[in-house]
């Protein structure tokens, strides 16, 4: 029964390991016709598996009166390896988004 | 008040991830709401004005940035205040009232400084202009393709910044309308525009191609063409060592008709993989122009083989394992680029514009190129690839043709340019190959000049070689346009001063 016990410890950790490079993965969603302004980020940790989330700081953002142009969802090495050590309960996420800078009408000289 | 500042001094990077400043305090410059352009770029002048006034009080040096493009640090220094021109990006009709006798102001717009080449093409097409000529990508600031020496890609044709009529540039000493010595614009326009006209042809050809360093840009006359229709084939062909000879030549009805389509190309890319580019097969792109007509099925940028820089996913495979560079490489190009259309599939067509890409940021990009001349080709190409790939180059080489592009310290300066870029992942060993084939170059006394805007690692000295006599005048106009070193100073980085283009 050793072998079992052996098999179901290589899966978990197969399944630990799948986990963290999956969780490194760019989540990107842009608008078609991109006009970007600078990247901004902000880390939100979803604290209790999802039950309460808190973000590092408040969305506010410069110049996004236009909108925004695309967003990224990311984890960084180092905050999955908090998920993986805390098991879920701390879940810190990279949002990245660049804000529209504008599409003015043609004007006259 | 059109410029404002964007909270604390901190760090900044740039669009490719590839620069950083530390300590920078950033300003962006904003479009208003004025009637006419004239008033609004007038009002705008002025803000900068002060700004560069207050940047010298605080002994700050200033970079203007447009998109962030650049993936080399040129346009960028830290302790520095950095100016965001992106929200300036208006455009404007130029009425025939406003251009000097003889001047067709059809084709002309006046454009923000911080307008996409992106927005300036669907402003352009928009009125059935086109224009006529651009690099790969679109999501540069026009203003800031030029001031880089943006190569174009179109054979008959030279740089992105060959469009320029003329250029409103701002210095502490006050606004300047540049233009060439035969004029453009009125002087009653010139004078709504805040600006001291100033009309002279090595003037306008330092300020075509400013690298940043000869004040603040805040608008320019751009001008177009009617717009017009490309089909794209694009293909995976194995491309045969004599067919070198005859894009050496300038036949490329010849490599077009072994290759796509038996007529004349405007537009001929070959991206090669450098191990073994005559055994693997090699991407080719081709366009061919066509008149304009409405009813044409449009595609997607994909189907129009838009996006050009897919490969940097596979950087570090590439790294660790040599061995298997060159299939990986391959495995690349087949993944990375739009596949066809080839020449048996269905035509596809857009204009000029719907086939550029704003691609997203490419994290660890690498981008370096030579520009020599055409005639070489044939010789410097496989030493080229050779030289590279024993060295570890990790990218793919890319081949694209121009005409000699306008600006004294244009790169594309030989009659008939070879573009060969190296764009890819970043790694220290492909940066070092790169290395390897400039000295190769150097020591085979094959002329080329490299690009401002990508890894050039070029100084003072070797700028003053490359660019010979109009590098003189490019200094002695610079020397006019800022006569007080303070000035120049002002405009100035670390690297702009290694590259003796700011003191």
């Amino acid at each position: 029964m050793m072998w079992v016990g052996w098999a179901l410890a290589a899966l978990g950790f197969a399944l630990l390991v799948g986990q963290y490079a999956a969780g490194q993965a760019d989540i990107f969603v842009s608008i078609a016709n991109p006009r970007p302004l600078d990247e901004e980020s902000m880390v939100v940790t979803l604290k209790g598996w999802g039950f309460a989330a808190q973000a590092a700081q408040p969305f506010v953002t410069p110049e996004s009166d236009h909108g925004l142009c695309d967003v990224r969802v990311f984890a960084t090495r180092r905050q999955m390896l908090i998920a993986i050590a805390t098991f879920g309960f701390l879940r810190p996420v990279t949002v990245a988004w660049r804000a529209h800078a504008g599409i003015l009408p043609l004007g006259d000289a | 008040m059109p410029l404002v500042r964007l909270g604390d001094e901190g760090r900044w990077t740039n669009y490719h991830g590839t620069g950083t400043c530390e300590a920078a305090t950033r300003f962006a410059l904003r479009s208003g709401d004025a009637p006419r352009g004239r008033d609004e770029i007038a009002i705008a002048a002025g803000s900068i004005q002060d700004w560069l006034v207050e940047a010298a009080a605080a002994k700050r040096r200033v970079r203007p940035l447009g998109a962030g493009w650049s993936p080399s640090n040129i346009n960028i220094a830290s302790q520095c205040w950095l100016l965001h021109t992106r929200r300036f990006n208006r455009c404007f009709l130029i009425d025939a009232a406003d251009v000097r006798p003889g001047v067709n102001a059809d084709g002309l717009m006046l454009v923000e400084a911080g307008a996409l080449v992106d927005e300036v093409s669907d402003k352009l097409e928009a009125q059935g202009r086109s224009l006529w000529t651009s690099g790969a990508g679109n999501g540069q600031t026009f203003a800031g393709a030029c001031a880089t020496g943006t190569h174009g890609s179109m054979i008959a044709h030279g740089g992105i910044q060959d469009h320029i009529r003329a250029v409103q540039i701002v210095t502490p000493a006050g606004t300047h309308w540049i233009e060439p010595a035969t004029g453009v614009m009125t002087d009653a326009f010139v004078a709504a525009t805040g600006s001291t006209v100033l009309r002279d042809d090595d003037l306008f050809a330092a300020v075509q191609l400013p690298v940043g360093s000869l004040g603040i840009i805040t608008a320019l006359v751009v001008d177009s063409v009617p717009k017009f229709l490309v089909r794209p084939i694009q293909n995976l062909r194995k491309v045969d060592r004599v067919a070198l000879d005859w894009l050496a030549a300038g036949d490329f009805r010849r490599f077009s008709a072994a290759y796509a389509l038996d007529q004349e190309p405007d537009f001929v890319q070959m991206i090669v993989n450098p191990y073994k580019p005559f055994k693997r097969p090699a991407m080719l792109r081709f366009l061919y122009r066509e008149p304009w007509r409405d009813d044409y099925p449009r595609a997607t940028p994909g189907q129009l083989g838009a996006g050009y820089d897919a490969l940097s996913l596979l950087g570090r495979l590439l790294d660790d394992y040599p061995w298997a560079r060159g299939a990986l490489l391959q495995f690349a190009m087949k993944q990375g680029y739009a596949s066809g259309p080839d020449v048996d599939a269905p035509p596809v067509y857009g204009s000029w514009g719907e086939g550029l890409d704003t691609h997203r940021p490419l994290a660890d990009l690498f981008n370096a190129s030579v520009t020599i001349e055409r005639a070489d080709l044939a010789h410097a190409f496989e030493l080229i690839c050779d030289v590279y790939a024993r060295h570890g180059g990790s990218t793919v080489v890319t081949v694209r043709f121009m005409a000699r592009a306008e600006g004294l310290l244009a790169p594309a300066r030989f009659p008939h340019n070879a573009v060969i870029d190296f764009d890819g992942p970043r790694s220290a060993r492909t940066a070092d190959a790169y290395a390897r084939v400039v000295e190769r170059l150097d020591a085979e006394g094959i002329a080329f000049t490299r690009h401002w805007a990508k890894s050039c690692r070029l100084d003072a000295a070797r700028v003053a070689a490359d660019y010979g006599e109009d590098f003189r005048r490019w200094r002695a106009a610079r020397d006019r346009l800022l006569p007080d070193p303070a000035h120049r100073a002002l405009f100035g980085s670390e690297v702009l001063d290694g590259l003796g283009l700011t003191c």
